[in-house]
């Protein structure tokens, strides 16, 4: 029995082993060249965010029926972008050719472009006047295309319409609507101000907004030192220290925040426009109650941060053709149609945004499409995450009082130009 | 051949597994950490520059406010779990009806994953959560630095008090009945007893479940990721590392980082050893 067990565990110590080995030399690689394709085409692996709404797979079956030697399996990944984001760069960093289409949030692809990680793309085929142009830029980097912009993401704002006829298009109408109409178990406004990736997105859009940038165009160099990007900073920090912004607000996230305006609590909230969905469910207390509009701005709308999604290419993808092929199936109007109506996403298509089938299906597109046509991309610089930190740490000491406005950007401008610089 | 020689072969797989997964990672973090983070290219040797620049150069605000926060947490944290495990495991030490019900419970919170632990206190440190409706506050928890601490510190201590309980509860057991009963036919009262009798015998376990403690307090990550995402300072150590690997592409200076927190770490519990628990760990005395 003794015997019996120590040689099990010795089996079993050797299994894993066998295990461990096996699974640091990678997948078989695919024989491409005897399939007849030709060179750089084959099977293809596309590593993707958590897709919600299962609808991924009936565009994969579509595919996959009319292309069958040139398959794409999908490889959903962790619902968090931060775990998406480790698992891409760890293949990234170790030359896997194991994801060949990936899922890249708009302000990675800078950054995975930078390191030599992405195959360059034909402008011309994937990033043309048919797409919107805001979302072309954020796949851009160094003048070259990156990435097939796939869905993109603006922001907008909600209101409440019984409470508030028209509404305002500048932060000081905001104000003043709210001195007017609101109730006292409600609070003015929020967005996202808990320090994480929505504070930068909301500090972007304040900052913008008043005519001001944390980095230039280029993401070169640092232009945040300026009086417009006070003023624009100062709005919100006026907002939380009178009281028009919850302090409860200093803890939400996209979620908190929509669950504050779905509530009843909020009259005015900054939200993706996912929030449409569950504010006009049945038992949301807002109901037929709300509309939405462009985010204010100082003398008249103001404009928000750019999301959304890129596909790029992997530079160590063996079948780089079929990729390419497949990322301009996925840019198709015929799928991006099919983005916007089953999976409830923003199309980076232009046309879609007017057609009225589709308008009947989503009321908010109109307003949507004037918010991503004017809207800004976070900066685009191969060293985000510290940029993103840098800004993060310095607004979220201003809303909190810690810091003056003042001081905040004087710190933000010096840690910026830490961040590229190294 | 010998059985000690046949143990040693039967071993031989687990200890190349183990080489693998933990002297391998362990060592190319420190070969990694002497060098520089070029986006591209080939990465040059720059010697001790990642270390300089993390204790004395851009990197250092950030690294001594990290090592400063990581330290509080962990002398906090150990404090009270000890406190807290030495009167649970009393209790449970005790024979009443329940008892294995009681001792199950316990480990209830030990059980439950941290990162998944910390979600739920999220939660409950939400401002229009649990914690406030109680006591009828109005506290933005992870809002401001020192309520953020508390916040961090009270979902700690509620989640490992139990495991610390249980391993001085184990030191509990072996302690024979007949020194108590000897002690109490000379006379001596219950806090003598327990500072006589019980203390001294039970500081092995206890050493050991504080040593063990301080190690896993001192790479504290999933608590302050999760509540504050690092803010209102209470960026541990850990977070920091983890920020520079993975978040900003920088494996030379992270590597840095963690070889860093790893001697701090080893030489912390190598002083607790020494000063407080020679012979603890069993060498001179049984």
């Amino acid at each position: 029995m003794t015997f019996r067990k120590t040689r099990l565990a010795a089996c079993a110590s050797a299994g894993i082993l066998t295990m461990l080995l096996s699974a640091c030399g990678g997948g078989t690689p695919a024989a491409s060249d005897d399939s007849g394709l030709g060179p750089g085409r084959g099977p293809i692996v596309f590593a993707s965010g958590k897709d919600f709404t299962a609808e991924m797979n009936t565009l994969l079956a579509k595919w996959n029926e009319a292309h069958p030697q040139e398959t794409v399996k999908m490889l959903e990944l962790s619902a968090s972008p931060d775990d998406q984001r480790a698992s891409f760069v760890q293949n990234f960093q170790a030359k896997s050719s194991a994801y060949d289409v990936l899922w890249s949030d708009v302000v990675w692809t800078s950054e995975f472009a930078s390191r030599g990680w992405l195959e360059p793309l034909d402008k011309a085929a994937l990033g043309g006047p048919d797409i919107l142009p805001t979302a072309v830029q954020t796949a851009e980097y160094d003048g070259k295309l990156y990435g097939a912009p796939f869905i993109t993401n603006a922001a907008l704002l909600f209101y409440r319409k019984d409470l508030v006829p028209e509404p305002p298009t500048t932060w000081a109408e905001m104000w003043a609507a709210c001195d007017e109409h609101l109730t006292p178990e409600m609070s003015c406004y929020a967005g996202q101000f808990a320090q994480y990736e929505g504070l930068t997105v909301n500090a972007a859009e304040a900052v913008n907004g008043a005519g001001g940038a944390f980095l230039s165009d280029d993401g070169k160099t640092v232009a945040v030192d300026s009086p417009e990007a006070r003023a624009g900073l100062q709005t919100l920090v006026d907002a939380m220290k009178n009281g028009k912004i919850s302090k409860d607000a200093i803890t939400y996230k996209e979620e908190e925040s929509r669950r504050a305006f779905v509530e009843g609590r909020l009259m005015f909230l900054r939200n993706w426009p996912y929030v449409y969905t569950s504010a006009g469910a049945a038992d949301s207390a807002v109901k037929d109650k709300f509309g939405t509009a462009l985010l204010p701005g100082v003398n008249g709308p103001g404009s928000s941060s750019l999301g959304g999604i890129d596909l790029v290419v992997s530079a160590f993808s063996k079948h780089k053709e079929t990729a390419k092929d497949w990322i301009a199936f996925m840019q198709s109007e015929e799928t991006q149609r099919f983005v916007v109506a089953k999976m409830n996403q923003a199309s980076v298509r232009a046309a879609l945004y007017d057609d009225p089938e589709l308008i009947a299906q989503s009321p908010y597109l109109p307003t949507l499409k004037q918010s991503l046509t004017t809207a800004t991309p976070r900066p685009r610089t191969a060293d985000y995450n510290a940029v993103t930190l840098a800004v993060q740490t310095n607004a979220y000491a201003a809303l909190q009082g810690g810091k003056s406005v003042d001081q905040a950007i004087t710190d933000m401008a010096s840690q910026l130009s830490a961040a590229i610089a190294q | 051949m010998g059985p000690e020689r046949l143990a040693f072969r039967l071993l031989l797989p687990s200890v190349a597994v183990l080489l693998l997964v933990i002297a391998y990672p362990v060592l190319r973090a420190v070969y990694g950490s002497f060098f520089d983070d070029r986006p591209m290219g080939p990465a040059a040797f720059i010697g001790f520059d990642n270390y300089a620049r993390a204790l004395w150069g851009a990197g250092g605000a950030d690294f001594w406010a990290a090592f400063r926060v990581t330290f509080l947490f962990t002398v906090v944290t150990v404090v009270l779990e000890v406190l807290i495990g030495l009167g649970m495991a009393a209790i449970m030490h005790r024979s009443f009806r329940g008892r294995g019900l009681l001792r199950a419970s316990v480990l209830v919170p030990w059980a439950i994953p941290t990162a998944v632990a910390a979600v739920l206190w999220r939660w409950a440190f939400d401002p229009r959560g649990i914690v406030n409706h109680l006591f009828g506050a109005d506290v933005t928890w992870t809002g401001a630095e020192w309520p953020s601490k508390f916040a961090i510190v009270f979902a700690d201590t509620w989640k490992t008090a139990p495991f610390v309980a249980l391993l001085i509860l184990a030191g509990l057991q072996i302690i024979p009945k007949e020194v108590y009963e000897a002690a109490r036919i000379d006379g001596a009262g219950v806090l003598h007893r327990f500072r006589h009798i019980t203390l001294p015998l039970v500081k092995p376990a206890l050493v050991v479940a504080v040593l063990f403690r301080m190690l896993d307090a001192l790479r504290l990550y999933d608590l302050p990721a999760i509540l504050t995402n690092g803010a209102n300072d209470t960026t541990t150590l850990s977070i920091l590392v983890v920020r520079a690997s993975l978040g900003d592409l920088k494996p030379g200076y992270g590597g840095a980082l963690s070889t860093l927190t790893f001697l701090l770490i080893f030489v912390t519990a190598f002083l607790f050893v020494r000063l407080l628990g020679a012979g603890a760990l069993g060498r001179d005395r049984t």
